[in-house]
């Protein structure tokens, strides 16, 4: 006791008149003495989240309480709770790491999302799972909290040895025992609820304790695994938003691009000082032009930026002085001394011309020796006047600091314009997961999956390659009209949202802005003198620009996707026809133009090489005419194949099939992309107008040599539509097999969970025999 | 009889005890009866007795424990809660590695490797963070034990006699193994008096702590009223900074685990031989050509060269930012660190001669004192 007084009292504020104190369990009286203070501890309301200004309080408490125990005075309540205040910091610092470290934008999210869950489902866990099925059925809490008269929040069965259940009021209690079926005519009913409701507690507390391992970390997992949709699209729509905003903002930075840019510049000067009698030979320049420009600096631009640094030189003075100076232990002052007037003259006259190879000869004449010896030391000497002029024209980096800080600001400029245009790019059509163009796609992938309708086993086939399957499930989809039209009409509205993105508008928005900051950046850098450079950027010819490329990256990007949607419409098409037979027909029809009666087995080879094609084929197999995709088509059937599907005159019924599901009003403007995409394939992929063996690029169509380029023509071809459903076919195996294993065992650990407080809070053999005594007892 | 201040004595086992139940026809030593330090076990065996109560502890949390507190026996207390709590951090922890491992097994080639590169990071995420959290928690522990003797992970076996409950009226008396410093409310300041592991008298202990404190020894009359509350204000700030400091080595340790030289590091046992058969044969054939190669690196020396590799990406990163987020993470890890050594270890407040804070508590000595 002595121990218990004496560690309170050394607590106590110096103050002696303080007569009450709300963090003491005693008071003093105006004579000295000390009493117990009035008990101030109450139960507190039990909520699944607890409001935000609760946690801001406690978390203001929890700082004090750290600021306390740096000064050696904090209590058991307060380091328990600093520690669970210091795993949150842990952890929410490994977030933040693992959020720099991640280069994609959901990854980055999803760092947050995983610590948000895994400290969420620590607290869901028992609260669903234990907590809330036990209240519900014996009205015990099992994480009651309680506030103590000091203030300090506990769980009020947190000690089984130590449980103030005399802070239940009546009501509570009467609650309690009826729940837990409690005889009212027990004798000291009270305690004997009391009782009933700890020995509850401690079976549910228990209960938690061994299920929480596993609960946590996979509650954690399938919310994480859940919520990655839906926080992919929000960031989606968030960087789409935003990078519009920032271009229509003209010159809009934000705070942290203004940072680094401040950051950028301190560096920078802090390099030049550093680095003041740097001399700028060719390690140096490349040295230099690694740091000018942050992300603008890419290969093309930092090697105009490496040739305008190596050709800022210093004025050098040539005279009698540079070269008595650069000579100096091969020619001594005596043969300056010794040269006739005739020799000084020509020598002056070689000094002003700046020709090192007379100055040479002069001076290794007056040196003497044999005509021999002269030559050599004439040639030495002219070597060693050329390296000294050299060495004396490369500036050290002092002396062009001002025109590299000039570049540097220059080049900062630029970038920060180009930051702006590459994230409104990026955020619709940019190469990497995340993007607009990247989700679309997926989305598309979804719903043909879906369509298709595979079970697990097949999807497991398919995701390792297995054909016929998708052959199979494309057949039966085309079959059914009803279900065939749906997907259609799903892909119109993915495929419509996509061109309504990637339109015109976004395209000029692209041009213009590209046209703006660099035209801007060269402008700025043509009036410091870079006029190199500046070309490089933006020039009239365009060709080779930063600004060209900025155009040209985009195109293709767009003009893939595109293709992509529309070879997928293709695909879906040619088993459609293929289903009803108009293929078979039309296909015939197309060899009986040419004069040639296909047999029936001529034409199922025929529509199976379209299934196949559209299904598998890359522009290297149009390249060999499909000979290298294991088709042995002559070359009239190869054109027929080609023209069934790649001729919009040829090919007329997608038109109505569309107009059946999309609506006729709509069907012209898809009709024009598709056929102006298929025009373009016919032209530079298709190959069709050539012999069977000669390589596409060299090949005129209609008397215009083919100029596309293997990136255009593979942009052309789009993406196979077999390797989209095995992606996504993948991607759908791998995501149900894993919620299969850890959402089967939530399940079932959720179930015995349950099942396990069924069997908790029953009354047990003492409390059967004292009920049972208290009924004998009348 | 040791003064025990606090706890409760009911020998059941003594002659002049109150007991339930038969009485065993041998007396249990009296040791058996009384909470005891394990100072001289500890120094003497200091990984032993570690291991001992840890293993102790891992299978009651694991058997006993559970199955009193699904009975909702009386005889459950906190102390069996509180060491229930390793039951979800072990489990926790295989089920994260679980989690991210189990199912790659199912996947195709690519996707597999891709999991597999993951889920090495996160079964090593979650070893780096125990071995973290355990490891730096000792770098401000043990100078303050080294300093001022204070150690406060010194553990006491606690004797406990429980209640009868149900057909169990005989085997009562149990231990439990405590630390003496685990509430700073109560430090078990009676364990200390009159031990003599630390002296022949009844403060050998507080003098002992006072001195390396730097008190004189003319203030040392009273020596435990002197120290106590210096003792205790160690203990706490010590506790504060290994907890502060102890997540974020944890943090540092994630971090480590999450970098490219463990994707492809080989944990299973089978593929290891495997390679290193392999590696013979290879090595077999480049010697008959009279060629050398590299040595094969067995388990220890590959996870050793990886762990290295990976400390440095941790910190040297080629991407600026994350070299400056890692250089913070591991800042702010290894300056936790250091401001818990300062802080325990430097005395910033210099009084410790007689105006310790004993003399100077809010009593006044020489006013009469009513507990009412």
């Amino acid at each position: 006791m002595t121990n218990v007084l004496n560690s309170i009292l050394a607590n106590q504020p110096i103050n002696k008149s303080v007569n009450q104190n709300a963090n003491s369990a005693f008071v003093f009286t105006s004579e000295g003495k000390i009493k117990p203070m009035r008990d101030k501890g109450r139960l507190l309301p039990s909520r699944v989240f607890g409001s935000p200004i609760e946690y801001a309080k406690d978390l203001k408490k929890d700082i004090v309480s750290i600021g306390k125990a740096a000064k050696g005075k904090a209590n058991d309540h307060e380091l328990g709770r600093i520690n669970d205040l210091a795993m949150k910091m842990g952890s929410l610092a490994l977030a933040s790491y693992l959020f720099v470290k991640n280069p994609l934008k959901l990854s980055k999210a999803m760092e947050f999302v995983g610590f948000g869950t895994f400290f969420a489902s620590m607290s869901l866990w028992p609260k669903l799972a234990i907590q809330a099925p036990l209240k519900a059925r014996t009205g015990v809490d099992i994480h009651q909290k309680y506030i103590d008269s000091q203030g300090r929040k506990k769980m009020l069965f947190q000690d089984p040895q130590y449980v103030l259940t005399d802070l239940y009021s009546r009501e509570d209690l009467d609650k309690i025992g009826d729940k837990l079926g409690v005889n009212k005519n027990i004798p000291d009913r009270d305690n004997f609820i009391k009782q009933r409701a700890q020995k509850t507690a401690l079976q549910g507390n228990t209960l938690w304790m061994m299920t929480a391992g596993f609960a946590s970390p996979l509650m954690s997992a399938l919310l994480c695994n859940r919520l990655e949709k839906p926080i992919g699209k929000a960031i989606e729509k968030f960087e789409m938003v935003s990078s519009e905003r920032a271009m229509q903002n003209g010159n809009y930075r934000s705070l942290s691009d203004r940072f680094k840019e401040f950051v950028s510049l301190r560096r920078f000067d802090n390099y030049l000082v550093k680095n003041a009698d740097k001399v700028m030979d060719d390690k140096a320049v490349s040295e230099l032009a690694s740091k000018l420009g942050g992300k603008a600096n890419s290969a093309l631009v930092q090697t105009a930026i490496k040739d305008e640094l190596a050709a800022l030189k210093t004025d050098v003075k040539i005279d009698e002085l540079f070269i008595r100076n650069a000579l100096k232990g091969k020619i001594d002052d005596s043969v300056f001394a010794s040269l006739s007037e005739q020799q000084k003259s020509l020598l002056n006259k070689a000094i002003n011309n700046k020709s090192f190879a007379n100055i040479a000869e002069i001076l290794s004449r007056a040196a003497g020796g044999s005509k021999k010896e002269q030559i050599k030391l004439s040639r030495e000497l002219s070597q060693i006047l050329g390296k000294a002029k050299m060495s004396a024209e490369t500036p050290t980096l002092s002396q062009i600091s001002n025109q590299i800080k000039a570049l540097h600001a220059n080049m900062l400029d630029f970038a920060s314009g180009k930051r702006i245009l590459d994230r409104y790019i990026n955020a619709r059509v940019g190469d990497q997961a995340g993007t607009y163009i990247a989700n679309q796609w997926g989305r598309v992938g979804d719903k043909l999956i879906k369509a298709l309708k595979f079970n697990g086993q097949e999807l497991k086939a398919v995701s390792k390659g297995d054909i016929d399957i998708i052959i199979d499930k494309l057949t039966v989809l085309a079959s059914n009209d009803a279900e065939y039209d749906k997907v259609i009409k799903q892909l119109m509205k993915l495929i419509g949202n996509y061109e309504n993105t990637t339109d015109t508008n976004f395209v000029l928005n692209v041009q213009n802005k590209a046209k703006s900051v660099c035209t801007v950046a060269s402008n700025d850098l043509k009036t410091n003198g870079f006029v190199k450079l500046a070309e490089k950027i933006s020039s009239a010819t365009k060709n080779g620009t930063v600004e060209n490329v900025i155009n040209i990256n985009t195109a293709e990007r767009i003009s893939g996707a595109q293709s992509s949607f529309y070879r997928l419409l293709q695909s879906l098409d040619v088993f459609r026809k293929a289903n009803n037979g108009s293929l078979e027909r039309q296909l015939a029809s197309l060899l009986g133009e040419k004069g040639v009666t296909a047999d029936q087995e001529t034409l199922k080879r025929l529509v199976k090489a379209c299934q196949d094609l559209v299904l598998n084929a890359t522009t290297t197999d149009y390249v060999e005419k499909l000979k290298t995709a294991g088709f042995n088509l002559s070359e009239i059937e190869y054109k027929t194949v080609m023209k069934a599907l790649f001729d919009s005159e040829a090919d007329t019924t997608i038109a109505e099939s569309l107009s059946r599901t999309i609506g006729a009003d709509k069907v012209d403007d898809v009709m024009k992309g598709f056929n102006s995409y298929r025009k373009e394939f016919m032209n530079k992929v298709a190959n069709w107008q050539n012999g069977m063996t000669t390589e596409l690029s060299r090949r005129t169509v209609d008397g215009v040599t083919n100029a596309a380029n293997a990136v255009e023509r593979n942009n052309l071809a789009g993406k196979p539509i077999r390797t989209l459903i095995e992606d996504v076919a993948k991607q759908t195996y791998n995501s149900q097999k894993w919620l299969k294993i850890f959402g089967g065992a939530m399940v079932a650990l959720t179930a015995v969970t349950l099942l396990a407080g069924l069997a908790i809070g029953r009354k047990g053999k003492t409390e059967k025999q004292v009920e049972k005594e208290s009924k004998v007892n009348g | 009889m040791v003064n025990i201040v606090g706890v409760q004595i009911r020998n059941t086992r003594g002659s002049n005890s109150l007991s339930f139940g038969k009485q065993e026809e041998t007396k249990r030593s009296e040791c058996e009866n009384k909470d005891i330090l394990m100072y001289d076990e500890k120094r003497k065996h200091p990984i032993t007795t570690n291991l001992k109560i840890q293993a102790d502890k891992f299978v009651k949390a694991f058997t006993e424990y559970p199955q009193k507190g699904l009975k909702g026996s009386k005889n459950s207390n906190f102390y069996e809660f509180l060491t229930m709590g390793m039951v979800p951090y072990l489990t926790g922890s295989a089920m994260m590695i679980a989690v991210f491992n189990l199912a790659s097994k199912f996947f195709d080639t690519p996707a597999a490797v891709n999991a597999s590169k993951l889920g090495k990071k996160m079964g090593l995420g979650v070893l780096f963070y125990g071995i973290g959290k355990t490891l730096s928690k000792k770098m401000i522990e043990a100078p303050v034990n080294l300093k001022y003797g204070i150690d406060v992970n010194l553990p006491y076996k606690k004797a406990i006699h429980e209640l009868p409950d149900g057909d169990n009226t005989d085997n009562l008396l149990t231990h439990e193994y405590h630390k003496a410093y685990e509430s700073v409310d109560f430090p078990r300041w009676d364990l200390f008096y009159n031990n003599k592991s630390f002296g022949p008298d009844r403060n050998s202990y507080y003098e002992k702590v006072g001195k390396r404190m730097g008190i004189n020894d003319e203030d040392l009359d009273h020596a435990d009223q002197k120290v106590k509350p210096l003792i205790k204000e160690k203990v706490i700030k010590t506790k504060l900074f290994s907890t502060l400091s102890s997540y974020f080595w944890a943090a540092t340790g994630v971090g480590v685990a999450m970098q490219k030289p463990w994707e492809n590091f080989v944990v299973n046992p089978a593929k290891r031989i495997a390679n290193y058969q392999n590696y013979k044969k290879i090595a077999e054939a480049a010697k008959q050509e009279g060629k050398n190669i590299a040595k094969y690196d067995n388990f220890a020396k590959d996870f050793g060269k990886r762990f290295i590799n990976s400390c440095k990406e941790f910190v040297n990163n080629k991407n600026k930012s994350v070299k400056i987020a890692g250089r913070s993470l591991l800042g702010l890890a290894v300056g936790m660190t250091l401001l818990g050594n300062l802080s325990t270890l430097l005395d910033f407040n210099k009084s410790r001669g007689s105006d310790s804070q004993a003399s100077s508590s809010l009593i006044d000595e020489s006013k009469e004192k009513v507990v009412c």
